[in-house]
Protein backbone atom coordinates (compact mmCIF):
# COMPACT_ATOMS: atom_id res chain seq x y z
CA UNK A 1 0.00 0.00 0.00
CA UNK A 2 0.98 3.42 -0.90
CA UNK A 3 1.60 6.48 1.75
CA UNK A 4 -0.72 8.19 -0.41
CA UNK A 5 -3.31 5.44 0.02
CA UNK A 6 -2.98 4.87 3.59
CA UNK A 7 -3.25 8.07 4.45
CA UNK A 8 -6.55 8.57 2.46
CA UNK A 9 -7.67 5.32 3.73
CA UNK A 10 -7.50 6.43 7.00
CA UNK A 11 -9.64 9.45 6.65
CA UNK A 12 -12.54 7.51 5.30
CA UNK A 13 -11.58 4.86 8.03
CA UNK A 14 -12.40 7.66 10.74
CA UNK A 15 -15.12 8.78 9.14
CA UNK A 16 -16.67 5.34 8.50
CA UNK A 17 -17.06 4.58 5.32
CA UNK A 18 -14.26 2.60 4.72
CA UNK A 19 -15.65 -1.43 3.41
CA UNK A 20 -14.28 -4.40 5.82
CA UNK A 21 -12.26 -5.10 3.17
CA UNK A 22 -10.17 -1.62 2.98
CA UNK A 23 -10.19 -2.16 7.05
CA UNK A 24 -8.54 -5.59 6.82
CA UNK A 25 -5.81 -3.71 4.77
CA UNK A 26 -5.04 -0.89 6.64
CA UNK A 27 -4.65 -3.81 9.86
CA UNK A 28 -2.23 -5.52 7.53
CA UNK A 29 -0.43 -2.24 6.46
CA UNK A 30 0.05 -1.16 10.18
CA UNK A 31 1.73 -4.61 10.95
CA UNK A 32 4.59 -3.98 9.28
CA UNK A 33 5.98 -0.89 11.09
CA UNK A 34 9.14 -0.70 8.56
CA UNK A 35 6.90 0.09 5.80
CA UNK A 36 4.82 2.98 7.80
CA UNK A 37 6.34 6.39 7.45
CA UNK A 38 7.19 8.15 10.40
CA UNK A 39 4.05 10.77 9.95
CA UNK A 40 1.46 7.60 10.11
CA UNK A 41 3.62 5.27 12.79
CA UNK A 42 1.50 7.02 15.38
CA UNK A 43 -1.85 5.29 14.41
CA UNK A 44 -0.01 1.64 14.55
CA UNK A 45 -0.37 1.54 18.14
CA UNK A 46 -4.19 1.60 17.26
CA UNK A 47 -4.37 -0.81 15.16
CA UNK A 48 -1.76 -3.31 17.00
CA UNK A 49 -4.57 -2.50 19.82
CA UNK A 50 -7.72 -4.23 17.24
CA UNK A 51 -5.46 -6.94 16.70
CA UNK A 52 -4.33 -7.82 20.63
CA UNK A 53 -8.19 -7.89 21.12
CA UNK A 54 -8.99 -9.88 18.54
CA UNK A 55 -6.46 -12.89 20.93
CA UNK A 56 -9.01 -11.98 23.50
CA UNK A 57 -10.37 -15.49 24.31
CA UNK A 58 -12.73 -17.20 26.49
CA UNK A 59 -11.58 -18.77 30.02
CA UNK A 60 -11.63 -22.47 30.00
CA UNK A 61 -14.65 -23.99 30.77
CA UNK A 62 -14.78 -24.65 34.85
CA UNK A 63 -15.47 -28.80 34.25
CA UNK A 64 -18.35 -29.50 36.62
CA UNK A 65 -18.58 -33.25 37.13
CA UNK A 66 -22.03 -34.26 37.73
CA UNK A 67 -22.91 -37.38 38.54
CA UNK A 68 -24.13 -39.67 36.04
CA UNK A 69 -26.64 -42.00 37.98
CA UNK A 70 -26.31 -44.11 34.91
CA UNK A 71 -22.51 -44.25 34.60
CA UNK A 72 -22.31 -45.03 38.69
CA UNK A 73 -25.19 -47.49 38.46
CA UNK A 74 -22.99 -49.88 35.94
CA UNK A 75 -20.03 -49.32 37.90
CA UNK A 76 -21.43 -50.38 41.11
CA UNK A 77 -23.14 -53.43 39.19
CA UNK A 78 -19.61 -54.08 37.57
CA UNK A 79 -18.23 -53.98 41.09
CA UNK A 80 -20.51 -56.65 42.21
CA UNK A 81 -20.39 -59.02 39.52
CA UNK A 82 -16.61 -58.86 39.48
CA UNK A 83 -17.02 -60.21 43.69
CA UNK A 84 -20.09 -62.54 42.70
CA UNK A 85 -17.17 -63.93 39.85
CA UNK A 86 -14.21 -63.83 42.98
CA UNK A 87 -16.25 -65.55 45.31
CA UNK A 88 -17.56 -68.17 42.95
CA UNK A 89 -14.47 -69.10 41.63
CA UNK A 90 -13.07 -69.57 45.40
CA UNK A 91 -15.85 -71.43 46.11
CA UNK A 92 -15.63 -73.59 42.88
CA UNK A 93 -11.96 -73.98 44.10
CA UNK A 94 -12.95 -75.18 47.40
CA UNK A 95 -13.95 -79.26 48.04
CA UNK A 96 -17.38 -80.19 49.29
CA UNK A 97 -18.20 -79.40 52.54
CA UNK A 98 -19.96 -82.66 54.80
CA UNK A 99 -21.07 -83.64 58.22
CA UNK A 100 -17.85 -84.32 59.23
CA UNK A 101 -15.37 -82.54 57.54
CA UNK A 102 -12.84 -82.64 60.01
CA UNK A 103 -12.73 -86.12 60.32
CA UNK A 104 -13.22 -86.87 56.58
CA UNK A 105 -9.70 -84.59 55.86
CA UNK A 106 -8.11 -86.40 58.95
CA UNK A 107 -9.57 -89.57 59.18
CA UNK A 108 -8.99 -91.78 61.85
CA UNK A 109 -6.67 -94.62 61.92
CA UNK A 110 -8.87 -96.81 64.00
CA UNK A 111 -6.83 -100.42 63.79
CA UNK A 112 -4.57 -98.43 65.46
CA UNK A 113 -6.94 -98.77 68.68
CA UNK A 114 -8.25 -102.09 68.13
CA UNK A 115 -7.69 -104.18 71.37
CA UNK A 116 -6.22 -107.58 70.30
CA UNK A 117 -5.35 -108.94 73.96
CA UNK A 118 -8.41 -111.22 75.31
CA UNK A 119 -8.02 -109.95 78.68
CA UNK A 120 -8.00 -106.55 77.97
CA UNK A 121 -11.15 -107.07 75.47
CA UNK A 122 -12.92 -108.08 78.51
CA UNK A 123 -11.67 -105.39 80.86
CA UNK A 124 -12.78 -102.96 78.56
CA UNK A 125 -16.32 -104.50 77.81
CA UNK A 126 -16.94 -105.12 81.46
CA UNK A 127 -16.45 -101.32 82.06
CA UNK A 128 -18.30 -100.36 79.27
CA UNK A 129 -21.44 -102.72 80.98
CA UNK A 130 -21.10 -100.85 84.46
CA UNK A 131 -21.01 -97.02 82.97
CA UNK A 132 -24.34 -98.38 81.12
CA UNK A 133 -25.62 -99.83 84.23
CA UNK A 134 -24.84 -96.96 86.07
CA UNK A 135 -26.35 -94.45 83.47
CA UNK A 136 -29.62 -96.71 82.89
CA UNK A 137 -30.32 -96.88 87.28
CA UNK A 138 -29.65 -93.48 87.36
CA UNK A 139 -32.87 -92.60 85.64
CA UNK A 140 -35.30 -94.68 88.03
CA UNK A 141 -33.26 -93.16 91.28
CA UNK A 142 -33.89 -89.57 89.92
CA UNK A 143 -37.86 -90.21 89.53
CA UNK A 144 -38.17 -92.47 93.00
CA UNK A 145 -36.44 -89.31 94.45
CA UNK A 146 -38.69 -86.73 93.20
CA UNK A 147 -41.90 -88.81 93.47
CA UNK A 148 -40.95 -88.86 97.06
CA UNK A 149 -40.52 -84.98 97.06
CA UNK A 150 -43.69 -84.57 95.28
CA UNK A 151 -45.66 -87.10 98.10
CA UNK A 152 -43.94 -84.87 101.25
CA UNK A 153 -45.15 -81.62 99.81
CA UNK A 154 -49.15 -83.16 99.06
CA UNK A 155 -48.74 -84.41 102.86
CA UNK B 1 -27.25 -27.95 10.46
CA UNK B 2 -24.53 -27.35 12.38
CA UNK B 3 -25.65 -29.06 16.35
CA UNK B 4 -25.97 -26.10 19.17
CA UNK B 5 -22.90 -27.34 21.05
CA UNK B 6 -20.96 -27.13 17.94
CA UNK B 7 -21.97 -23.13 17.75
CA UNK B 8 -21.29 -22.50 20.86
CA UNK B 9 -17.84 -23.59 21.07
CA UNK B 10 -17.00 -21.69 17.77
CA UNK B 11 -18.80 -18.57 19.04
CA UNK B 12 -17.54 -18.69 22.75
CA UNK B 13 -14.92 -16.01 22.53
CA UNK B 14 -16.79 -13.66 20.59
CA UNK B 15 -19.02 -13.40 23.35
CA UNK B 16 -16.71 -13.51 25.72
CA UNK B 17 -15.03 -10.31 24.11
CA UNK B 18 -18.19 -8.39 23.19
CA UNK B 19 -19.54 -8.96 26.98
CA UNK B 20 -15.98 -8.36 28.15
CA UNK B 21 -15.51 -5.20 26.64
CA UNK B 22 -19.02 -4.03 27.47
CA UNK B 23 -19.61 -5.03 30.95
CA UNK B 24 -15.57 -4.22 31.86
CA UNK B 25 -15.31 -7.21 33.97
CA UNK B 26 -14.68 -10.36 33.19
CA UNK B 27 -16.29 -12.49 35.93
CA UNK B 28 -19.21 -10.48 34.85
CA UNK B 29 -18.28 -11.01 31.51
CA UNK B 30 -18.09 -14.85 31.78
CA UNK B 31 -21.67 -14.82 34.01
CA UNK B 32 -23.16 -13.16 30.96
CA UNK B 33 -21.51 -15.52 28.36
CA UNK B 34 -22.76 -18.60 30.89
CA UNK B 35 -26.33 -17.53 30.92
CA UNK B 36 -26.60 -16.78 27.14
CA UNK B 37 -25.57 -20.08 26.12
CA UNK B 38 -27.60 -21.66 28.67
CA UNK B 39 -30.88 -19.81 27.61
CA UNK B 40 -29.59 -20.91 23.98
CA UNK B 41 -29.18 -24.00 25.04
CA UNK B 42 -32.89 -23.93 26.01
CA UNK B 43 -33.87 -22.57 22.46
CA UNK B 44 -31.68 -24.82 20.61
CA UNK B 45 -33.76 -26.52 18.36
CA UNK B 46 -35.10 -23.27 17.15
CA UNK B 47 -31.25 -21.20 16.90
CA UNK B 48 -30.20 -24.31 14.84
CA UNK B 49 -32.65 -23.38 12.21
CA UNK B 50 -31.88 -20.17 12.22
CA UNK B 51 -29.69 -18.71 9.28
CA UNK B 52 -26.98 -17.21 11.08
CA UNK B 53 -26.86 -18.82 14.93
CA UNK B 54 -23.50 -16.44 15.98
CA UNK B 55 -25.69 -13.05 15.39
CA UNK B 56 -28.37 -14.42 17.34
CA UNK B 57 -26.08 -15.06 20.20
CA UNK B 58 -24.15 -11.86 20.25
CA UNK B 59 -27.53 -10.31 20.61
CA UNK B 60 -28.51 -11.81 23.31
CA UNK B 61 -25.04 -11.38 24.68
CA UNK B 62 -25.16 -7.82 24.26
CA UNK B 63 -28.89 -7.39 25.20
CA UNK B 64 -27.53 -9.15 28.48
CA UNK B 65 -24.57 -7.41 29.14
CA UNK B 66 -26.80 -3.99 28.25
CA UNK B 67 -29.12 -5.16 31.38
CA UNK B 68 -25.77 -5.68 33.33
CA UNK B 69 -24.72 -1.80 33.08
CA UNK B 70 -28.04 -0.65 33.25
CA UNK B 71 -28.48 -2.37 36.81
CA UNK B 72 -25.09 -0.66 38.02
CA UNK B 73 -25.01 2.58 36.19
CA UNK B 74 -22.69 3.58 39.42
CA UNK B 75 -19.80 1.39 37.87
CA UNK B 76 -19.43 3.50 34.21
CA UNK B 77 -19.36 6.35 36.13
CA UNK B 78 -16.64 5.53 38.01
CA UNK B 79 -14.44 3.91 35.40
CA UNK B 80 -14.95 7.61 33.35
CA UNK B 81 -13.69 8.93 36.82
CA UNK B 82 -11.00 7.18 36.93
CA UNK B 83 -9.40 7.59 33.58
CA UNK B 84 -8.41 11.35 33.58
CA UNK B 85 -5.85 10.64 35.80
CA UNK B 86 -4.10 8.37 32.93
CA UNK B 87 -2.82 11.59 31.66
CA UNK B 88 1.19 11.16 31.62
CA UNK B 89 3.65 13.95 30.63
CA UNK B 90 5.32 11.19 28.30
CA UNK B 91 6.21 12.59 25.01
CA UNK B 92 4.13 10.58 22.14
CA UNK B 93 7.23 8.71 20.63
CA UNK B 94 7.49 7.49 24.22
CA UNK B 95 4.27 6.72 24.23
CA UNK B 96 4.22 4.45 21.27
CA UNK B 97 7.39 2.78 22.56
CA UNK B 98 6.20 1.72 26.33
CA UNK B 99 4.22 -1.37 25.82
CA UNK B 100 1.77 0.25 27.83
CA UNK B 101 -0.01 2.39 25.22
CA UNK B 102 -1.83 -0.25 24.54
CA UNK B 103 -3.37 -0.55 27.94
CA UNK B 104 -3.86 3.55 27.82
CA UNK B 105 -5.74 3.06 24.38
CA UNK B 106 -8.20 0.33 26.15
CA UNK B 107 -8.95 2.86 29.18
CA UNK B 108 -9.42 5.68 26.70
CA UNK B 109 -12.26 3.00 25.14
CA UNK B 110 -14.16 3.07 28.15
CA UNK B 111 -14.57 6.67 27.89
CA UNK B 112 -16.87 5.41 24.81
CA UNK B 113 -20.46 5.56 25.62
CA UNK B 114 -21.89 2.37 25.25
CA UNK B 115 -23.67 2.04 22.29
CA UNK B 116 -20.18 3.48 20.12
CA UNK B 117 -18.11 1.14 22.12
CA UNK B 118 -20.13 -2.37 21.20
CA UNK B 119 -20.49 -1.21 17.74
CA UNK B 120 -16.61 -0.42 17.50
CA UNK B 121 -16.04 -3.58 18.94
CA UNK B 122 -18.36 -5.54 16.19
CA UNK B 123 -16.73 -4.08 13.80
CA UNK B 124 -13.04 -3.55 14.30
CA UNK B 125 -12.59 -6.68 16.39
CA UNK B 126 -15.43 -9.17 15.07
CA UNK B 127 -15.32 -8.20 11.76
CA UNK B 128 -18.90 -7.47 11.35
CA UNK B 129 -20.84 -5.98 8.33
CA UNK B 130 -23.11 -2.96 9.38
CA UNK B 131 -25.99 -5.58 8.83
CA UNK B 132 -24.71 -8.27 11.53
CA UNK B 133 -24.10 -5.34 14.00
CA UNK B 134 -27.60 -3.83 13.48
CA UNK B 135 -28.98 -7.69 14.15
CA UNK B 136 -26.37 -7.70 17.16
CA UNK B 137 -27.31 -4.32 18.84
CA UNK B 138 -31.06 -3.52 17.66
CA UNK B 139 -29.98 -0.46 15.90
CA UNK B 140 -30.81 0.02 12.13
CA UNK B 141 -27.92 0.05 9.93
CA UNK B 142 -28.08 3.68 9.56
CA UNK B 143 -27.40 4.44 13.32
CA UNK B 144 -24.59 1.76 13.05
CA UNK B 145 -22.77 3.99 10.71
CA UNK B 146 -23.66 6.93 12.62
CA UNK B 147 -22.28 5.29 15.75
CA UNK B 148 -19.34 3.61 13.96
CA UNK B 149 -18.52 7.11 12.99
CA UNK B 150 -18.95 8.83 16.25
CA UNK B 151 -16.71 6.17 18.66
CA UNK B 152 -14.00 6.49 15.69
CA UNK B 153 -13.81 10.22 15.59
CA UNK B 154 -13.93 10.59 19.56
CA UNK B 155 -11.40 7.86 20.07
CA UNK B 156 -9.08 9.78 17.57
CA UNK B 157 -9.80 12.66 19.38
CA UNK B 158 -9.36 11.18 22.32
CA UNK B 159 -5.87 9.55 21.22
CA UNK B 160 -4.49 13.08 20.02
CA UNK B 161 -5.58 14.60 23.22
CA UNK B 162 -3.10 12.02 25.13
CA UNK B 163 -0.51 12.65 22.31
CA UNK B 164 -0.75 9.01 21.56
CA UNK B 165 -1.80 10.26 17.75
CA UNK B 166 0.55 12.79 16.26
Amino acid sequence: MTHARATALLERYFAGETTLAEERDLQTYFRNPADVPPELASYAPLFAYWDQERQVSAPPRKVTRRLNWQRTLLAVAAALLLLLAVRGTYLWQQPDLTTFPVAERQPVDWSRHEITDERAAIRFLKTVLETTSDKLNEGPTITVRELREVRDILD
Amino acid sequence: MPHFTTIATTVRDRLYRLALRMVGDDGEAEDVVQEVLISGWQRRQEIEALDNPPAWLLKMTHNRAIDRLRSRKVRTTNERAAAPSDQSDLTPHRLVETADTLGHIHRLMQQLPTDQRSVLQLREVEGLTYQEIAITTGLTVDQVKVYLHRGRSKLRQLLLQENILE
